[in-house]
């Protein structure tokens, strides 16, 4: 399987009072070519920062320490100089922010800032621009005139998520990635909404990767996910096989404490312990351990490496025990 | 017990344009919360849900129909002779992270509401002391005591929380000392408005198993208002659901009844909408997707849900149907051609479709 991006060895540190910690800690993820990719992890998993470095552009004090981000059509995105990265985004990889909701301009009617997007894109012709413009909003169901002609504050929550979905498509963009696109939107506009995502990947052959702390979007929407925890990758595989028989320990345990609208409610457990930050994460061995119900003295010792599983892998010294017994 | 009938609220409209007379947030309401019941309040946003919250914890008035507190009646009452009633009825805010003053510790943070609420229970005794009064504290020992019980309610430990700031407790411990602080002045109903939404995933249930067991121990009923059905389920045995569309119920019953064979088709929109997981669930057979977006000016003379709904007849856009039980279903609705459809989610693994 192609894919549109490979990340590899990727690392994502800030200083801290303690010297520099990992917010991404050689993350390794493919994004497969025209497939959607779910990356689920809590708030502070260092989803959000993994999904800026397709971008390069990890927030300072954060910067890359070490690692590379090859995305189709543009080379390792670390390695661009300033103009090469001005044209990659918005053109080639196209990105709607967490809260994308609120961030328009609430001075300006949404067609006005399509022609700044476009003119700052050295598009020439800005007729035909907003011409492609109206066809992309016709597509997401919105009513493009009206939308065109509105300031933020006139649009409802939905409205405004599809509008940043479609200004991040506009200048034709192959790689999408949408960071929470339903979070703070009620059950009937999320269902919506992801029902949009669904049709514009189809129809535009994306390769999109969707990042959310909300297991049922990644696994309603997702042909892929990823399960991140404290900066680390701990499970990567097909949606249908990592749901059907999660492997990780953190895995199980968020399936286990969602709340769920089938299934027993007698089994549903909330996993102890807390969401680790920075500094509260281990630095040696397992970040997963302090929570984890199989933790044995192993887990202390060293960070466990991934254990490839056919189409898929997870890095926990239990779970591979228990495959190599299988096997 | 508390008691809605009938209670509506209309907003002012900011533009007067023509023939504008305001947003119609509740069209007349009503509802009971029993003691120690639970009981769901569910819509998507803009329904009124909020309002209805709000209107029982006295933070927002009503201008139609009746609230009865404690076998009192609030429409009797002026505003300022309500606040006793209105103390039975505490809010849990959503965001745990701004409910809180970041500069007093969790001590002082649930010291000020014992505080009154210990003047409030000698005022009731007639045990009024002056100088008490004027000195502005009071029994340091009890004052202890009564913090330890309430975060123990909870699930926290007093000597570690006590003396933190609320930037130093994760979101799950924040809201948990919301909920402490709200158990304060002794109140019947909590009022949880989307009380889990801003809390990371791994412990939202670990806050729904909070409120569900602070039914049993301290005996308080539980009001949630949100628009995700999951988690109405986890808040306990015996739960009752309002579904609210446009400020009026259309369907209310039994959780469990509601959320298995729900009667109205926006209810059916709303179970169809929740996520489906690959791989362990398939998607109900029946699902409905509403046929356009809300529009809150339209005011149709029938059924409010009859512009959106694909199953709409001729009759829906005659008069406005009522609660009943058409169709011989167990929970009320409003609906005229109620039709049993599977909307929900099943196992994978199960074979009935």
């Amino acid at each position: 399987m192609a894919a549109g991006v490979r990340v590899r060895d990727l690392t994502v540190s800030f200083p801290t009072p303690d010297g520099p910690l990992p917010a991404v800690a050689g993350v390794s993820l493919d994004l497969a070519r025209g497939q959607i990719t779910g990356l689920v992890g809590e708030s502070g998993s260092g989803k959000s920062t993994l999904a800026l470095t397709l971008l390069n552009a990890v927030p300072a004090p954060g910067h890359v320490s070490s690692g590379s981000v090859l995305i189709d059509d543009v080379g390792d995105v670390l390695a661009l100089r300033r103009a090469e990265l001005r044209r990659a985004r918005g053109a080639k990889i196209g990105y709607v922010f967490q809260a994308s909701q609120n961030s328009l301009n609430p001075l300006k009617p949404v067609g006005k800032q399509l022609l700044d997007l476009g003119r700052s894109h050295g598009q020439r012709d800005l007729r035909a621009f907003l011409h492609t413009a109206r066809l992309l909003m016709d597509e997401m169901g919105l009513d493009a005139e009206r939308v065109l002609a509105s300031y933020q504050h006139e649009l409802s929550g939905g409205m405004r998520q599809r509008v940043g979905i479609a200004l991040a498509l506009v200048l034709n963009a192959h790689v999408l990635i949408l960071d929470e696109p339903t979070t703070a939107l009620d059950m009937l506009t999320q269902a919506s909404v992801l029902a949009i995502i669904r049709k514009v990947h189809a129809e535009r052959h994306l390769t999109t990767l969707v990042i959310s702390h909300d297991m049922g979007v990644v696994g309603d929407l997702a042909d892929r996910m990823a399960v991140m925890y404290a900066g680390r990758i701990v499970e990567e595989g097909p949606t249908a096989q990592v749901l059907a028989d999660p492997r990780h320990p953190y895995t199980r345990g968020l399936l286990t404490s969602m709340p769920r609208i089938t299934g027993e409610i007698k089994e549903a457990r909330p996993l102890p312990g807390r969401v680790p930050d920075l500094a509260s994460a281990p630095r040696q061995g397992c970040v997963f351990r302090p929570r984890c119900p199989l933790a044995t003295d192993a887990c202390a010792t060293a960070e466990p490496p991934a254990t490839v599983l056919g189409d898929r892998r997870f890095a926990c010294y239990v779970a591979a025990g228990e495959a190599g017994a299988a096997a | 017990m508390i008691e809605g009938r009938s209670i509506t609220r209309t907003f002012a409209a900011r533009r007067g344009a023509l023939g504008h007379r305001g947003v119609r947030a509740l069209r007349g309401v009503d509802f009971t919360i029993p003691d120690r019941g639970a009981v769901s309040f569910i819509g998507e946003s803009g329904c009124g849900k909020t309002t209805l919250g709000r209107i029982l914890c006295g933070l927002e008035d009503f201008d139609g129909g009746d609230l009865i507190i404690a076998g009192q009646s609030m429409a009797g009452l002026r505003p300022g002779q309500r606040a006793p009633y209105h103390r039975r009825i505490q809010m849990i805010h959503q965001d745990p992270y701004s409910a809180l003053n970041p500069t007093r510790t969790i001590g002082q943070i649930l010291a000020d509401p014992l505080t009154l609420r210990a003047r409030q229970l000698d005022a009731d005794r007639g045990r009024l002391d002056r100088g008490w009064l004027d000195r502005g504290w009071l029994d340091r020992g009890w004052l202890d005591k009564r913090r330890a019980e309430l975060l123990g309610f909870v699930g926290l430990d007093p000597d570690y929380v006590l003396p933190r700031y609320p930037h130093m407790l994760s979101g799950g411990m924040r809201q948990r000392v919301v909920i402490a602080r709200a158990l304060t002045v002794d109140p019947e109903v909590l009022v949880a408005d989307e009380a889990v939404s801003m809390i990371d995933v791994s412990l939202r249930l670990g806050i729904l198993q909070l409120l569900r067991d602070l039914r049993e121990t301290i005996g308080v009923s539980v009001l949630f208002i949100t628009h995700d059905v999951a988690t109405a389920r986890y808040i306990g045995q015996g739960g009752r659901l309002y579904v609210i569309y446009r400020g009026a119920v259309v369907e209310h019953g039994d959780t469990d009844t509601v959320i298995q064979h729900p009667a109205h088709p926006y209810t059916q929109c709303l179970l169809s909408a929740v996520p489906v997981l690959q791989g362990i669930e398939r998607p109900g057979p029946d699902r409905v997707v509403p046929t356009g977006p809300l529009d809150e000016r339209s005011e149709p003379p029938g059924c409010l849900f009859e512009p959106r709904c694909p199953f709409a007849e001729e009759d829906c856009r005659a008069a406005p149907p009522e609660l009943g039980q058409l169709g011989g279903t167990r929970q009320r609705h409003a609906c005229l051609h109620p039709a049993r459809r599977s909307v929900v989610a099943v196992p994978a693994g199960s074979g009935a479709a």
